[in-house]
């Protein structure tokens, strides 16, 4: 056939080992091969240097790879409790907690209140600054209002929840970023020193609008981006579960996200910032870190408890 | 050489939702068991941007832990295989922003590299395929991060197609950009 003298492209070689073209093609070109000694010998380097790269690659990355034991026992726990939990009710997962988690929890719970009395008996300064910046939240981590009142589309609660992942945690489109930096007369903004966030979440109706858009401190120790993200999720969580409605949480969050993640979570304290806490912690009770660390490999006790 | 998928795993990623069940300890099994497959290639995949093994582990988690939700509300099964790293690349990107540690990609940690064992049990060989690898890691090091994340999810086993899903791109936008990051390697690898 005159289709078999033509050389296959580079390209080609590349589809036709990964199995990436129609079968008819495929055929032709392993046709062509056999009879081309030039085409073979392409071929047998292309697919040298996939497996000199794949080998590469792993060599670079599997020296970080920690035993999967820990994480897999770590997982099954987690899973366990939100099998247990009723569907879409992410509170209900802290009502079931297990018992190492309620272990570290009511540990956490009587360091609290010990510190406080401490507080109030001996006038020692005992808390972390993080737990200071708890009850007064750093500059910045809440929005201007006049700037950044919130701004949201026309959806229904099943729009809403039938979005994929990716769009409910979806980033700032990149034109808009310098738009908002602008807006908060941040000048010289270093990529790193902010993230540029939704007031309201995509995933709760919030909408590219600059009014719904601001720049997060990155630096902030205790109310973070992250501890937004998980806000975001458990409104959204709560919404597709019917525990409320998309407009309560649209203006929830809009109004002081701070006060809302208190009030849904049910706590002064992110569940997820808790790494001062429980650093103090680790120091006075080497037991808990036993508990707690479950997983053998330092997996971070903060998400461990937040979820 | 990579291993590629075999048919069998993709059946059973690309599946009907109907018959499934939502019974949670079910999902939970299910959840384990698509854990133990792709542990080990997400945290790569999630480690090749450069946070800290830390934070890829609880990204990990975290995507399977958005997996068992996502399974729970009934939502699309199709393939799970390039939704799991879908989510672990947003998360990783994510990260990577927050942490501000955006690991120096030119410079990987060699020392923890050079301790690898190498099964080849030929010291010259072992030679010339560090060299290789060098000269492969440097040439990956300075291609366009899609580029390298194309590459990284295909030496991962995921197929054209759930690499387009991950990372948002065309089929053909795939193929180009692997195609040309592989004539760059051969290139670094005397091809």
């Amino acid at each position: 056939m005159q289709s078999d003298l033509l050389h296959p492209t580079d390209q080609e070689l590349l589809l036709t080992a990964d199995g990436e073209l129609p079968s008819r093609r495929i055929a032709e070109v392993r046709a062509h091969l056999a009879a081309c000694w030039e085409c073979r010998t392409r071929m047998a380097e292309v697919e040298a240097t996939i497996a000199d790269f794949t080998r590469a690659n792993r060599q670079q990355l599997d020296p970080q790879l920690t035993p999967i034991a820990g994480p897999r026992a770590l997982l099954k726990a987690r899973l366990a409790e939100l099998a247990a939990a009723p569907a879409g009710g992410a509170w209900h997962r802290h009502l079931h907690l297990s018992f190492p988690v309620r272990m570290a929890v009511g540990v956490c719970a009587a360091l609290i209140v010990a510190v406080i009395v401490g507080q109030f008996v001996f006038g020692y300064h005992l808390l972390p600054r993080t737990w200071n910046a708890a009850v007064s939240p750093e500059r910045g981590v809440e929005p201007d209002r006049a700037l950044t009142p919130g701004a949201t589309r026309q959806v229904s609660v099943g729009t809403v929840c039938s979005m994929q992942h990716e769009e409910v945690v979806r980033e700032v489109p990149t034109n808009l970023r310098q738009e908002v930096f602008q807006e908060y007369g941040i000048a010289n903004a270093r990529a790193n020193d902010y993230e540029i966030d939704y007031l309201i979440a995509p995933g709760l109706g919030g909408t590219d609008d600059i009014r719904n858009l601001w720049p997060e401190p990155e630096g902030s120790k205790v109310w973070n981006s992250r501890v937004k993200d998980a806000l975001e999720e458990q409104l959204h969580q709560m919404v597709c579960a019917g525990k409320i409605d998309l407009s309560t949480a649209q203006n929830d969050i809009a109004t002081d996200w701070i006060a809302a993640y208190k009030k849904y979570f049910h706590t002064e304290l992110p569940l997820a910032g808790r790494p001062d806490v429980l650093g103090l912690m680790e120091k006075s009770y080497s037991t808990l870190s036993q508990l707690v660390f479950v997983t053998g490999h330092g997996t971070r006790k903060s998400s461990f408890l937040a979820s | 050489m990579p291993d590629y998928p075999t048919d069998s795993i993709n059946e059973m990623l690309v599946s009907d939702a109907a018959s499934f069940s939502a019974d949670p300890s079910e999902i939970e099994r299910e959840v384990m068991s698509l854990f133990e497959q792709f542990r080990n290639p997400l945290l790569r995949y999630v480690l090749s941007f450069g946070v800290p093994v830390q934070d890829a582990e609880e990204v990990s988690q975290e995507v399977f832990i958005s997996l068992f939700r996502h399974l729970q509300l009934q939502r699309s099964r199709e393939n799970l295989r390039g939704w799991i790293f879908r989510v672990g690349h947003n998360l990783a990107l994510k990260r990577r922003q927050a942490n501000q540690k955006v690991r120096d990609t030119t410079s990987p940690d060699w020392t923890v590299a050079e301790r690898q064992f190498d099964p080849s049990p030929d010291p010259e060989e072992q030679m010339s395929f560090k060299q290789r690898r060098t000269r492969l890691l440097a040439v990956l090091a300075v291609l366009p991060e899609e580029d390298q994340c194309c590459l990284r999810l295909r030496a991962e086993g995921l197929r054209y197609r759930e690499i387009a899903d991950v990372l948002g791109m065309s089929l053909g936008s795939v193929s180009i950009s692997l195609t040309r990051s592989l004539a760059r390697l051969m290139r670094a690898d005397g091809g």
